[in-house]
């Protein structure tokens, strides 16, 4: 029963050859990572074309993970890192960076039905809201947020994921969510 | 009016909130938030936001997205060179003659490499470059603390970005 069976397990068989555990850990990850990766491009269709690019190279790569790491870091890391390359594109192509996009920009779209949003329901506006400050966020704040407050990650994963030390992260999540509540009172105004 | 021990104290919310803190500066948050209206309020919006996050609406992919992934990694498996090269049985041969003449070789230079007497070469991690942790947000991270610096004026602290970097390799393109 794959149910029983760890993401380690799983692509350690997969290594083996093994498609359907490929099958199965693209079932466990799919929608973590479309959370995870949709934070920052804030585009549903690019988010899921970036998911599939990070399972098609999960594909490509199986032999290059290492059981010294958790499947779910590697796999973060991946993601994390198409993202993060999707953004420069971006960036390149725009004039201004994330960093700028302060108070002055209040333009805020929550939905938009013909395209991007397939699946997004806001039930609040709260929620609403909240997505709004988020997006105002500098990048490492808004990443810490997504990674702590959103997808519920562990100080540990993420120190592996962002690569810095676990008193680190505990000191940023503290100053993110302050930004944020900051944000969300400037916003309240 | 915030003041320092506002500052200190606020530095401890998410700890408080998760119980980690030592009894001695738990107390001392305690005591901070029975005379400190303001950073009372900070920390019971905080918690309201928190729990916000936690009900956040979460996203689903397209209900064909496996399927869709199935298909691209069909592709690539009948579009791969290497395959095509080995479905002409003319070049399957020509295959295995170039594979025989590889062992051969192979096999020499283990004898007469005088570096690994054992006969045992390292080639791990040869074409492997490692997966980049995602030190851009690592590192902006300090001049944006900088430049953002908001308006409880916690004191940007030095980070240490000097750990170890993730022992994962990938093909990355
Ligand atoms: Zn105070």
């Amino acid at each position: 029963m794959n149910k029983t069976k760890t993401d380690e397990q799983l692509i350690a068989e997969f290594q083996g050859g093994d498609d359907h555990s490929f099958v199965e850990l693209v079932d466990r990850y799919k929608d973590r990572l479309i959370n995870f990766v949709y934070r920052f491009l804030n585009d549903m269709t690019d988010a899921e074309d970036l998911v599939q690019e990070t399972f098609l190279k999960v594909y490509k790569n199986k032999h290059a993970y290492r059981e010294i790491a958790k499947f779910s870091t590697w796999i973060y890391t991946i993601a994390g890192n198409l993202a993060r390359s999707e953004l420069r594109k971006r960036k390149r192509r725009k004039t201004f960076t994330m960093s700028q996009l302060s108070y002055e920009d209040n333009e805020f779209t929550p939905v938009d039905p013909d395209k991007d949003t397939e699946g997004i329901v806001f039930n609040t506006y709260a929620g609403e809201e909240i997505m709004k400050a988020i997006k105002q966020l500098a990048e490492p704040f808004k990443t810490i947020i997504i990674l702590r407050d959103i997808q519920e990650l562990s100080y540990e994963d993420i120190s592996t994921i962002l690569d810095i030390p676990m008193g680190t992260v505990k000191s940023r999540v503290n100053r993110a969510r302050l930004k944020l509540q900051e944000t969300l009172s400037y916003l309240r105004e | 009016m915030q003041n320092d021990e506002c500052i200190y104290i606020g530095e401890q919310f998410t700890d408080y909130q998760e119980n980690s803190l030592t009894s001695e500066t738990r107390a001392r948050v305690d005591a901070h938030l029975t005379v400190c209206s303001s950073c009372r309020d900070i920390y019971q919006e905080l918690n309201r936001v928190l729990d916000q996050l936690h009900e956040f609406p979460s996203l689903t992919t397209k209900p064909d997205f496996t399927q869709n992934l199935m298909s691209k990694i069909d592709d690539l498996n009948h579009q791969s060179p290497w395959q095509r090269v080995y479905q002409s049985s003319f070049t399957r041969v020509a295959g295995y003659a170039i594979a025989a003449g590889l062992i051969v070789a192979l096999g020499l230079n283990i004898w007469i490499d005088p570096i690994s007497p054992n006969g045992i070469r390292d080639y791990t991690g040869r074409e492997n470059p490692q997966i980049q942790p995602m030190e851009s947000i690592a590192d902006n991270v300090d001049s944006l603390l900088g430049n953002t610096a908001d308006s409880l004026k916690i004191p940007h602290r030095a980070t240490n970005s000097g750990t170890s970097s993730l022992q994962l390799v990938s093909d990355t393109q």
